[in-house]
């Protein structure tokens, strides 16, 4: 028998967009509501980049993520379990999002092994062998306590091709049977299955239809944003939010550029995560709807005026880019100043987002932001005006 | 704009309360005495974006330095038309200006009769006394210190000294000529370490039309004592009527005998070192002699791997936010990962918990309990000349690399 699961989650969906597959929901988890489509920004080790919990909440931050390879390493499972898991540990009371911890061995460690059994590595501490299965990711996700975990699942880089990726794909659903049969805490804790099957369209479809069989809480489209043509991500996503349950919130992994974010939800994504704006904020660019800027260079020096002037978080209502000129990349606070703007623009783009699907003018909204994003039609990537044409949206009329 | 010391206690031994009250438009900030400037790196409070600064509210003023944002000359800051306070966001603090960074003054190229040399991130510039004076004049600070020659020589000659007190004279009446009216200027003490050309600089700068008075105890012995008894000899001879603010007296029982000799004013470099060194501040004025001994610390180190399930936060009562919301496991977690935040909370309590150190020595000033607080101090934490020496240590052992 396959197993299938318990849900510690209720998902509504609020408004679909006429003309496109986007669409707004209402995820309520365990602490607390979040409405998609949601950007959430990771906090790999327990804490989002300098900034405190109240100012995450007070940018309307609904859920964040926490990576469970770095947790596990410190504190580790022993201390934050006996800490009451990691919302208590880091004193947010909103939603958190672990991964599985495969991905970082994977990308991390050069000698990462994967049988049937897990992922074998060696320990960044004294080199010793090590082993990352179904079982032992689902025990730390469980001690860390996230809302949303993530299935262990086989990863291989999106330019692989031949037999290995089938055999990912197959190995990926025997260790979500693994997972689901290891998980502790089923009612208080979600777990996502990951769609695999590289850029298989046959190999997806087949991983869809097993994996939908489990009927676990939510699916996340895994795989993706390994450096394959966008031409071929989209299409990718496209063929898995037709195949999924209407009835299941869908996470694209890894994905969190502007333009992907607005393409992405408008074939039907309802989740998201990256660093890059957290990132890039470190190397002192600001994300703008007209696109970054690296206020490191001189000519902000005498720019007073704020990053955003529509933008209402605390950097952009204190502050002008030649003060953050100043600071960027020299002082945390200059760090931490572009961070919470791009927090925030991240936040507010999504609910630009929701806000023009609720009003059914979602494909209007696509198009004057790419018009703000790109300057002109001569500058739209060729993929993102493939994508939206596909979900009946001209880019270019 | 004005300033104004209204001083409204004085004793015996130098003990003094005062206000200094800045008045502008219509703002008025008070800054009750003894106190101290927070320190600012770049025009920021390091680790403390304006939300979190906001979340210690006896923070009344701030100590700009000019060296480290003059590596382009003119500041490109000097464009914008709304004044210093405004661009560094601090329009609800008193702001301070001096030229050299006052807690950590690199020894740098000489200076001239023309020109200071400081040391920016771009390398050495050289700073003219007109043209800080037409800096100041756009920035419109409460309040700038002259610009001084400071002695930065390990045994400076007594030709030295005599010509740093000369300048710095010179580059004082330079700025009471030249500032606009409602800016106020602090005139700089010199003499280093000798006890004439100390009473010199005091008395000449006494004479002028001063604000209040610098003294930097940088560079003046290797104890807290040794440099207050230098300071001394500059101290005795100022008028009582007027502030006086000192570099250089950071740990608690630096301040208590800084102020034990009639400083008003100090500023939070120390706060910022200890910081840094991944410590929390956990002295009190109002220490009771503990049978547990352990408890006896002035900071606890958060690097300590004892903290890594220890599930109070870093001072147990304190009302700051990083001890109302979180652990010493998590901040302990935070520094041993080289997260950012494990900074902002650190700096977040021990600034709180140094302006609530001043609190309380004002307090038992009005109470006239100063001297009692301050011997139990000693009696208990020890004998400052050894803490000195061992913190010292702790630091350069124990310094944060912050990674991207």
């Amino acid at each position: 028998m396959k197993p299938t699961m318990n849900s510690a989650l209720s998902w509504k969906i609020i408004a679909n967009c006429s003309t496109t597959k986007a669409r707004v929901g209402k995820l309520t988890l365990p602490h607390g509501p979040v409405d998609t489509p949601v950007f959430m920004p990771v906090g790999t080790q327990g804490t989002l980049k300098g900034l405190t919990p109240k100012q995450l909440e007070e940018l309307n931050c609904q859920i964040m993520l926490n990576n469970t390879y770095h947790l596990g390493l410190r504190p580790g499972q022993e201390l934050i379990e006996e800490l009451g898991g990691s919302h208590e540990f880091q004193n947010w009371n909103r939603n958190l999002l672990t991964d599985s911890g495969g991905f970082q061995m994977v990308s991390l460690l050069k000698l990462a092994r994967i049988t049937e059994e897990g992922v074998e590595f060696q320990s960044p501490h004294d080199g010793s062998t090590m082993l990352l299965t179904p079982e032992h990711s689902m025990s730390l996700q469980n001690s860390i306590g996230a809302d949303i975990i993530m299935q262990l699942d086989d990863v291989v880089s999106s330019l692989t091709t031949g037999p290995r990726v089938e055999e990912a794909m197959y190995r990926s659903i025997r260790w979500l049977d693994r997972c689901i049969n290891s998980h502790r805490k089923p009612d208080t804790q979600n777990l996502f299955a990951i769609i695999q099957g590289g850029l298989n369209i046959d190999l997806r479809k087949k991983c869809i239809e097993e994996m939908v069989k489990r009927d676990t809480p939510g699916y996340a489209i895994g795989g993706l944003s390994g450096g394959e043509e966008k031409d071929t991500f989209w299409r990718i996503v496209t063929f898995s939010t037709d195949l999924l349950p209407k009835s299941k919130p869908i996470y694209c992994m890894g994905v969190g550029y502007a333009e992907d974010l607005v393409v992405c939800s408008a074939l039907g994504v309802d989740m998201y995560d990256c660093v890059f704006p957290t990132r890039t904020a470190r190397f002192g660019n600001a994300l703008t709807s007209k696109g970054p800027l690296n206020l490191k260079s001189t000519k902000f020096a005498q720019d007073f005026e704020p990053i955003e002037k529509d933008c209402n978080c605390l950097t952009c209502k204190k502050y002008t880019r030649a003060y953050i000129h100043m600071h960027a990349t020299r002082e945390t606070v200059g760090c931490h100043l572009i961070t919470l703007h791009n927090v925030s623009y991240q936040l507010r783009l999504m609910n630009s987002i929701r806000q023009a699907i609720l009003k059914d003018e979602f494909p209007t909204f696509v198009q004057l932001f790419f018009k703000e994003l790109f300057g002109g039609k001569d500058n739209y990537p060729t993929w993102a005006v493939n994508a939206l044409k596909s979900v009946n949206i001209e880019l270019l009329p | 704009m004005s300033l104004r010391f209204n001083l409204l206690k004085t004793s015996e031994k130098s003990l003094r309360l005062g206000k200094l009250i800045s008045i502008k438009n219509e703002q008025k900030i008070i800054l009750d005495t003894p106190n101290c400037l927070a320190y600012t790196g770049r025009g920021c409070v390091p680790h403390l974006t304006p939300d979190n600064l906001h979340n210690i509210p006896l923070v009344e003023a701030v100590n700009v330095t000019l060296e480290h944002f003059i590596d382009v000359q003119p500041p490109p800051s000097t464009q914008f038309p709304d004044g210093i306070h405004k661009f560094l966001n601090f329009e609800e603090y008193l702001v301070f200006i001096d030229v050299r960074d006052s807690g950590n003054l690199k020894p740098v190229s000489n200076n001239t009769d023309k020109y200071v040399s400081v040391y920016t991130c771009h390398g050495v510039r050289q700073v003219m006394s007109d043209s800080y004076i037409e800096y100041m004049n756009i920035y419109k600070p409460d309040v700038f210190a002259s610009l001084a020659d400071k002695i930065t020589d390990e045994v400076p000659s007594l030709k030295r000294i005599k010509k740093s007190v000369d300048r710095t004279l010179k580059w004082l009446d330079d700025a009471l000529n030249n500032v606009k009216v409602g800016i106020h200027v602090f005139g700089v003490l010199t003499g280093h370490n000798n006890r004439e050309e100390r009473i010199r600089s005091a008395q000449e700068t006494a004479k002028r039309n001063v604000s209040g008075f610098v003294l930097n105890g940088n560079f003046l012995g290797n104890t807290s004592r040794e440099r207050i008894n230098v300071l001394k000899s500059s101290l005795d001879n100022l008028p009582s009527n007027k502030p006086r603010l000192t570099y250089g007296l950071g740990a608690p029982e630096d301040i208590l005998l800084g102020v034990s000799e009639g400083i008003d004013l100090f500023d939070t470099h120390y706060a910022v070192k200890m910081t840094d060194a991944g410590h929390a501040f956990t002295f009190s004025l109002d220490v009771k002699n503990d049978l547990d001994s352990s408890k006896n610390q002035k900071t606890i180190n958060l690097w300590n791997t004892n903290f890594c399930d220890d599930t109070q936060p870093l001072l147990v009562g304190c009302q700051c936010y990083s001890c109302q919301n979180h652990t010493r496991a998590y901040i302990h977690h935070l520094l041993n990962t080289h997260e950012m935040l494990a900074s902002v909370l650190l700096m977040s309590h021990n600034l709180f918990h140094y302006t609530i150190f001043f609190k309380n020595i004002r307090e038992s000033i009005s109470q006239g309990t100063f001297f009692s607080k301050a011997e139990q101090f000693f009696k208990i934490y020890g004998d400052g000349f050894k803490q000195e020496k061992q913190e010292k240590e702790m630091i350069d052992s124990s310094t944060i690399i912050l990674k991207n």
